[in-house]
């Protein structure tokens, strides 16, 4: 029971970083009508620029997101035209195709990356890696590690940042016509083509991102995108395809059953976990947490 | 026009029986039985894919289940082969319908994660439970009999083929199904169940997969979680069935067999480069899509013959339609 506060605590710092890939991947996926089984690639190629910029440059991995972002931003908009044109084919089952196109591409992914990467786990050091604040009350206590905090704040500063510029922007506003109807957008104005692929280069950007600090906190290695795109499926599906609102509540959920079984269960059954949880919610409420997805 | 080509296919398989006979070498039979294996396993996959229009990216997991189901049966329950590997395709049956239930109600994306996760979700329980073996594995009663598990492959494997032929281009199913994958909405209104039929596809597709599977547990005599709920056999599956053409019957069989024939020559000379083989077979996978969205054969087959309609994107059918914030 000592053990509680902290479980929780590590819980949601682990969701807030779910929550940002999450949101990134639902604006694909609304704008797009595609899911990038490529996510978890994105986070680990993130998580490993930012370990070889931190070696070689020596900054620490906080002042490489920006850096880490616009390459990364870079490589999503010229990638998007490629996955647009298989969406808007004529031929076959595009959306069917463009599932089976992101799958392809991150097993492409996985294979360079195990490649060139080696199958080594690593950590990006941070000077916030070694500090911590320590919390006593009775006997329960609670320990935040700086960078986790960090993280924490870093979560917080980009959920906003992407809220504001879908809510508080042109852009944004774009963005939500395109999401409820494509052909009305265009006629209204909305450059379909120019505004996916933004959007696309701002969710592999912030995955990207997100991954430098998912190797600064946690660890880095070639094998670990699997797990963070089912991570991610995870937190979309049960917030409700689509529906942003329901995506913290999800992803603190999926932190929360992380660190429980971190602490007091045994860690091998965390993804058997998550899957239990993915199926009850999905069949008593197919449509989400919320009944709010599509 | 349709009976030459079943009676073609029964020329085919009395050829393809007749094999072993001219067959000597071990070495070759065993590759012409691996390569009916991945028909079969191409041609189940399609099922879903092509006629139903919805990926099941953990194909390779009702494979791994037929697997385990018949060795745990014939190890620790002292099974004859033969129902050992009926009750791993009924095993995967009810896996299908389990993981069905709640997912094919839904649009095709959460399908794909869920069958996706699923594979995963199974890798995992295989590793963690005691029957299985864990990592290490199992190893089954050894029955070195080569001409055995070549009749017994294509037995299933064919048998699996005119079923699927009868049910998807004779009966009015196979209709059905493309009639879902076309418009859901549509089929709906015309009567059709689409979650029933969807779950019978998906039935459909993983039976014959794990019978596939409960062979080839029993012909290989060692199984491990790698080898056969790893995710290589249903990328393969995939680039297979994309690579030949999805929605016909032939187009998996030419995909199987170009695929195959290429995995067979990269792992005689490049065995040691196991990751490059995933990186050309994820390269296969997302160019052919956009270069190839018919696969070989729809790109050959453009005129006259009966090929899938294109679906217009609107946003009903992507499922998607809001971002509410």
């Amino acid at each position: 029971m000592e053990l509680l506060p902290q479980a929780l605590m590590d819980g949601v710092m682990l969701g807030a970083i779910y929550i940002i890939i999450a949101v990134a991947f639902s604006l694909v996926y609304g704008v797009m009508h595609v899911i990038d089984f490529a996510v978890g690639e994105w986070i680990m190629f993130g998580a490993f620029a930012g370990f070889y910029l931190n070696r070689a440059t020596g900054m620490d991995p906080f002042l490489l997101l920006p850096a880490v972002f616009v390459v990364f931003a870079v490589l999503g908009y010229l990638l998007q035209p490629v996955i647009q044109r298989v969406l808007s084919g004529k031929k076959g089952n595009p959306l069917l195709m463009g599932l089976v196109f992101t799958f392809g591409l991150s097993l492409m992914f996985r294979g360079l990356a195990q490649t060139f990467f080696g199958f080594y786990s690593l950590s990006i050091p941070s000077r916030f890696s070694t500090g911590s604040f320590f919390f006593e009350k009775g006997s329960f206590f609670l320990t935040v590690s700086h960078v986790r905090l960090a993280g924490l704040v870093y979560a917080i500063a980009i959920t906003v940042g992407l809220q504001y510029l879908l809510k508080h922007t042109d852009f944004g506003l774009g963005v939500r016509a395109l999401a409820q109807h494509k052909d009305a957008a265009g006629l209204m104005g909305v450059n379909n083509r120019r505004t996916s692929a933004f959007v696309y280069a701002i969710y592999v950007g912030v995955s990207a991102m997100t991954g430098v600090l998912i190797g600064t906190i946690l660890a880095v290695s070639a094998k670990m995108a699997p797990e963070y795109t089912i991570f991610t499926f995870f937190v979309v599906v049960l917030a409700g395809m689509g529906y942003l609102a329901g995506v913290p509540a999800a992803a603190f959920l999926l932190g929360i059953i992380q660190s429980l079984f971190l602490i007091y269960l045994d860690p091998g059954y965390t993804l058997l976990a998550v899957f239990g949880v993915l199926y009850l919610i999905l069949l008593v409420s197919p449509t989400g947490l919320f009944r709010k997805g599509v | 026009m349709k009976d030459r080509r079943l009676l073609a296919s029964f020329v085919v398989l009395l050829a393809l029986a007749c094999v072993p006979a001219v067959l000597r070498d071990t070495f070759l039979l065993r590759v012409a039985t691996e390569a009916i294996m991945w028909v079969g396993l191409a041609v189940a996959f399609d099922v879903l894919a092509g006629y139903t229009g919805y990926l099941n990216f953990g194909h390779g997991a009702f494979f791994g289940i037929g697997a385990y189901t018949t060795a745990i049966l014939m190890v620790r329950a002292g099974w004859p082969f033969v129902p050992a590997a009926a009750a791993g395709g009924v095993v995967a049956a009810v896996a299908a319908v389990i993981a069905g239930l709640p997912t094919l109600r839904l649009r095709g994306a959460y399908f794909a994660i869920a069958t996706w996760a699923l594979s995963r979700g199974i890798q995992q329980l295989a590793l963690m439970m005691p029957a299985t073996g864990g990592p290490d594995g199992m190893r089954l009663p050894p029955f070195l009999h080569p001409q055995f598990f070549y009749y017994a492959m294509l037995g299933v494997v064919g048998a699996t083929f005119l079923l699927l032929w009868f049910l998807l281009e004779r009966a009015p199913f196979g209709l059905k199904l493309k009639a879902i994958r076309e418009d859901e909405q549509g089929a709906k209104a015309l009567g059709l169940n689409p979650t029933l039929l969807k779950i019978q596809a998906f039935v459909l597709s993983a039976v014959p997969t794990g019978v596939i599977g409960g062979v080839f547990a029993y012909w290989v005599t060692f199984i491990d979680p790698a080898s056969t709920l790893g995710d290589l056999v249903s990328d393969q599956a995939l680039v297979m069935v994309v690579f030949g053409g999805m929605g016909t019957l032939i187009g998996p069989v030419v995909g199987a067999i170009l695929i195959f024939a290429f995995k067979t020559i990269f792992w005689a000379y490049l065995a040691e480069y196991e990751v490059l083989y995933v990186i050309i077979l994820g390269a296969a996978i997302a160019l052919s899509v956009v270069f190839l969205p018919n696969g070989v054969l729809g790109a050959r087959l453009r005129r006259g013959a009966p090929r899938p309609l294109p679906v217009p994107v609107t946003p009903a059918a992507a499922g998607a339609g809001k971002l509410e914030a």
